[in-house]
């Protein structure tokens, strides 16, 4: 077995750089892509769960093809380009969502060294791809040429850009705690204690903030339907709405990660104890990334919609003081005594 | 040629071209687009000469957060821009000259630089940390907090003065408004909002 | 762990940072209405700060790795700033009561500049030069359109801002090109690479620095770069005016000063010809410019221009004693201006703000005082003696004439001449003209500063002069002893 293993690695160290970067590519995003189909199947499930209603049961075993047949359904449709619509940029809008979602996890490490570009700035390079999310929004919203589009963007923009504040804040708390903005050394100062037990109020304003940053319920005031019949994507249909569709689930299951690497642990176990650590890491860290998602969509079935003022009002009058806060706290107990890494 | 070089001249070119775009689409949305492709090729550049740290801040300061509000500044005005336009060939030979003269400058000194200087050797030695020992985000770090938190400091006090500015000049407290008030919502009792009747059958209330 | 810098000789204006924003925390809370408060409390800790200013280390102490410098010097403006800071903060409070802008931003914007300025006459390097001077300026841009809803104010103010950005824009390219040729940023290493440099100094460094006194001259508005200064003055809220016609200008031209005379103190031959061309030019443009005017914001405006103008020859003689007279002239340009301002700033007819010189007319008969006090005021602009104005100009022109700068002095004493013709016309307008409408009586705080100024213009200053004069010698000395 180990002799396999040390040929492959062999034949892996032989092949060319590009050849190893396009099937490291691959691998990362052809299951992503699958677990992002799941992760609708799961949504659509849980939520009946939780409505006492059966959730989609008719295609495939359980209802698990139903993802499937919905991809193909929206790509058989026709697209429609509205007339006053600027064509180019209405094209870009959906292609830029969908590419940022998933040139992001080209740094999130998934287990020891199993990562495909390991930066010393990982962090910053999530923060830098997430925040460039909202241009995909903003695009969409201009480029259609319709109100309730345009609003949808305006609104996506200034939410963004709000909450983007207290996630930057949040983010450099862990990283006084670590030293570093390697992502997987930031991973490794959690083996002692996972994040989220020392900066747990940090946990939770990040954990509101992705749902705000990710435009979920209940913050999902860009693609309103009852106010806005559907919001910057209103005038997208076929392939175009999908791209958006994909952009926004992976975006979710992106900052889900992001919550798991910053503050669960990424892929380390719970307790470095016997039966707990033979799971490999990626399943410890997948295992995590489902939790943090069942949370997003409890969130979605149990909470109603904010009104924009008050999520503003939560935003720059709540998290922000608070954020800050807690920064000047941490560092002042780090400093004070001497703990800094 | 390296991957290196390849990645170098497709970084430069898209953003010549982009802020060559920048000034001559005619749509100023479309501008901002290029501005914000200009910036992120910078960044690239910036990445390929090792200094990640400061290609990651500008894109999330220039382009995640100033951008945005130029779009959505631009967005929202109304702007006749082939009016504004009209006037561009008129300044076009001051613009020249101003320009003509920046540049000549740039090259002056890049040409002293190049042959030596004739005092500025140091700034050329100034001392760099190994790049393999030290990552830049910790170099930049020893460097502004210790050697310059005194001008860090300061421009922590423009900012200041730059809000304390846009709110004196902007904010207005418009009569008539009503606003939430969150400790009042929480404070309400049940007695003080619910009342139970029995309301009797065809009786009303 | 790194250990602190040494913070002693920055404990002034660390004191002033804090306690500004302990105003500012004061303002929010207490909400609107709290002017006075804060107001009162802005003067306290400008007193306090001056006080900590004379406590501070003896002789010369810099800090912050070379970025900050206290000498005695940079004290003897700073006093002169806090003086101005606080008169004018002083005078302010009821004119924004009777204007209805009573906010109390006002104040702490005035201690946030004041701040900038304290940091501007403590720099020692391009770095801190730039950081002190925008946090002085985007104050001032913010407070001269504080009256937001008046047109005049706002336009003041987006002129100032867009003027004055592209000074900092102008200067930020001579500090790139001085840095991008020295090869440092900081003064005491520019001073010994420009004085170490053999035979002619390098044209890039020679053409930063034009373009660093360009980026300053415009701050202390010297001609050519002045244009700002007449419609800021007149649009700007007056208790504003006040404030700009001298804090900033004492900050400015002692900046101006240290950088001169500092780092670039070896290419003295280069910039004293640019000195003196703007000192020629503003005294002219300043005795000139005025003659028509009949708002006296604008007169004032031009007067500052004339009263930079002589500033400057004192500077351009380059030695100690000019740079001497330039302190011994803003300290006294400063108990001048206050005083008018305190007039103009009590320029009401039935409570409304006038500002035209005809509004004068017959000031003698209905406020005696008050005619007597801008006489005095007048006199002293003019520089005629016996008043303390006199004795400014005395000790900038005599160093000029010493380092032979004879043309200078001349043009000095023509525009001295045509300049007395618009200040004897306020005071012919007050004893001569006729009354059109009697002027409100001034409130007692203006009265106050206004006897005070108008005393110590004459015939006090006498015994203030030794000292001012030992002051000034003292850190003119300290400036040059440090090269």
């Amino acid at each position: 077995m180990s002799d396999i293993l040390a040929q492959l690695g062999a034949f892996w160290a032989d092949l060319p750089l590009i050849v190893r970067i396009i099937a490291g590519i691959l691998v990362i995003v052809v299951p992503l892509l699958i677990g992002m189909a799941l992760l609708t199947y799961f949504e659509r499930k849980v939520m009946a769960a939780m409505q006492l209603r059966q959730g989609p049961n008719l295609v495939g075993p359980f209802g698990l093809l139903q993802p499937f047949a919905d991809g193909l359904k929206l790509l058989s449709k026709e697209t429609v380009v509205p007339v006053q619509a600027n064509a180019g940029v209405f094209f870009a809008a959906p292609m830029l969502t969908f590419l940022l979602a998933l040139v992001a996890w080209a740094v999130i490490p998934f287990g020891e060294g199993l990562v495909l570009a390991d930066i010393n700035v990982g962090v910053l390079y999530l923060f830098a791809i997430s925040s460039l999310g909202v241009y995909g929004i903003i695009m969409a919203g201009w480029a259609s040429n319709s109100k309730y589009a345009f609003l949808g963007g305006l609104r996506a923009a200034a939410q963004m850009v709000s909450y983007e504040v207290s996630i930057g804040l949040v983010i450099i708390t862990v990283l006084l705690c670590v030293g570093s903005l390697n992502l997987s050394k930031i991973v490794e100062a959690q083996k002692t204690v996972w994040f989220f037990i020392p900066l747990f109020p940090m946990f939770i304003i990040f954990f509101i903030s992705a749902l705000a940053e990710t435009n979920r319920a209940p913050f999902d005031l860009p693609e309103g339907e009852s106010e806005l019949s559907g919001g910057f994507n209103v005038e997208y249909s076929s392939m175009t709405f999908a791209l958006f569709f994909l952009g926004e689930y992976i975006n979710m299951i992106l900052m889900s990660a992001m919550t798991v690497i910053l503050f669960l642990g990424g892929w380390l176990p719970p307790l470095d104890i016997a039966p707990l650590n033979w799971i490999p890491g990626p399943l410890w860290f997948i295992a995590k990334i489902t939790f943090v998602l069942f949370c997003f969509i409890w969130v979605r079935a149990t909470l109603p919609r904010y009104r924009y003022d008050q999520l503003m009002r939560l935003g720059w009058k709540v998290f922000l003081p608070f954020s800050l806060i807690w920064v000047v706290l941490t560092s002042g107990v780090l400093v004070y005594f001497d703990l800094l890494p | 040629m390296t991957l290196t070089t390849i990645a170098f001249y497709a970084f430069a070119i898209v953003l010549l071209a982009s802020a060559v775009r920048v000034i001559t689409a005619k749509n100023p949305v479309h501008s901002v687009l290029f501005l914000i492709l200009a910036f992120f090729n910078a960044a690239g550049l910036f990445v390929l000469i090792g200094a990640e740290f400061v290609a990651m801040i500008l894109v999330i300061v220039y382009v995640g957060a100033v951008a945005v509000l130029f779009l959505f500044v631009v967005m929202m005005l109304d702007i006749n821009f082939q009016e504004l336009r009209q006037g561009f060939m008129q300044y076009m030979p001051v613009g020249l000259v101003v320009g003509a003269i920046l540049a000549v400058e740039l090259v002056f000194l890049a040409v002293t630089q190049l042959a030596g200087g004739p005092v500025g050797g140091q700034a050329n030695n100034a001392p760099i940390p190994p790049v393999d020992q030290v990552t830049n985000t910790e170099a930049i770090g020893q460097i502004l907090y210790t050697d310059y938190v005194y001008a860090f400091q300061v421009s922590g006090l423009i900012l200041l003065v730059a809000m304390i500015g846009a709110i004196v000049l902007t904010l207005r407290s418009r009569p008539g408004v009503r606003r939430q008030q969150i400790g009042q919502q929480l404070d309400r009792k049940r007695a003080e909002v619910v009342q139970v009747r029995k309301v009797p059958t065809r009786g009303g209330v | 762990m790194a250990t602190l810098p040494d913070l002693a000789p920055a404990l002034p204006e660390i004191f002033l940072a804090c306690a500004s924003m302990a105003l500012l925390m004061i303002g929010v809370f207490r909400g609107d209405g709290s002017l006075r408060l804060v107001s009162w409390l802005t003067v306290a800790s400008f007193i306090v700060t001056g006080f900590l200013l004379l406590q501070g280390p003896e002789g010369r102490a810099v800090t912050f790795n070379g970025l900050f410098v206290a000498d005695s010097f940079g004290t003897f403006a700073k006093l002169l700033i806090l003086i101005a800071s606080s008169l004018a903060v002083i005078l302010s409070v009821n004119y924004l009561e009777k204007e209805r802008v009573a906010r109390f931003e006002y104040p702490v914007l005035i201690a946030l500049a004041t701040l900038g300025m304290l940091a501007m006459v403590s720099a020692n390097d391009l770095i801190s030069l730039y950081v002190g001077l925008e946090l002085q300026s985007l104050a001032l841009y913010v407070i001269a359109s504080f009256k937001r809803d008046v047109a005049k104010s706002t336009e003041a103010g987006l002129k100032y801002f867009v003027l004055g950005a592209l000074s900092s824009g102008l200067l930020l390219y001579g500090a790139s090109l001085v840095y991008g040729f020295a090869g440092t940023t900081s003064f005491d290493k520019l001073a010994t690479v420009l004085a170490g440099a053999e035979g002619a100094p390098s044209v890039g460094v020679v053409i930063g620095m034009v373009f660093v006194a360009a980026g300053l001259a415009f701050k202390i508005s010297a001609v050519p770069f002045h244009m700002w200064t007449p419609d800021v003055y007149e649009g700007a809220p007056t208790s504003v005016t006040a404030f700009f016609a001298v804090a900033p200008k004492v900050a400015a031209i002692t900046l101006f000063i240290r950088v001169l005379v500092g780092p670039f103190g070896d290419l003295a031959v280069q910039w004293q010809q640019v000195i003196q061309f703007c000192a020629a030019a503003s005294m002219i443009i300043g005795a000139l410019g005025a003659i028509q005017q009949k708002n006296i914001k604008r007169l004032m405006a031009y007067s500052s221009i004339g009263h930079i103008g002589y500033a400057l020859v004192g500077l351009s003689a380059g030695s100690v004693e000019g740079v001497r007279g330039v302190l011994i002239y803003m300290a006294i340009y400063l108990a001048m201006n206050v005083g008018v301002f305190a007039i103009i700033l009590s320029m009401r007819q039935s409570g409304r703000a006038v500002e035209e010189i005809a509004d004068l007319g017959g000031l003698s008969k209905t406020h005696p005082m008050l005619a007597f006090a801008m006489a005095v005021f007048m006199w002293s602009l003019a520089g005629v003696p016996p008043a303390a104005g006199f004795w400014g100009k005395w000790a900038v022109f005599l160093p000029a004439i010493q380092a032979g700068l004879y043309p200078l002095a001349i043009v000095g004493v023509i525009a001295s001449g045509i300049s007395c013709f618009y200040y004897l016309r306020v005071i012919k307008a007050m004893y001569f003209d006729d009354v059109t409408e009697p002027l409100d009586r001034p409130t007692p705080t203006a009265g106050f500063v206004v006897a005070g100024a108008a005393l110590f213009v004459f015939p006090v200053y006498i015994f203030f002069l030794s000292p001012i004069t030992s002051g000034a010698a003292a850190a003119a000395a300290a400036l040059f002893g440090a090269r």
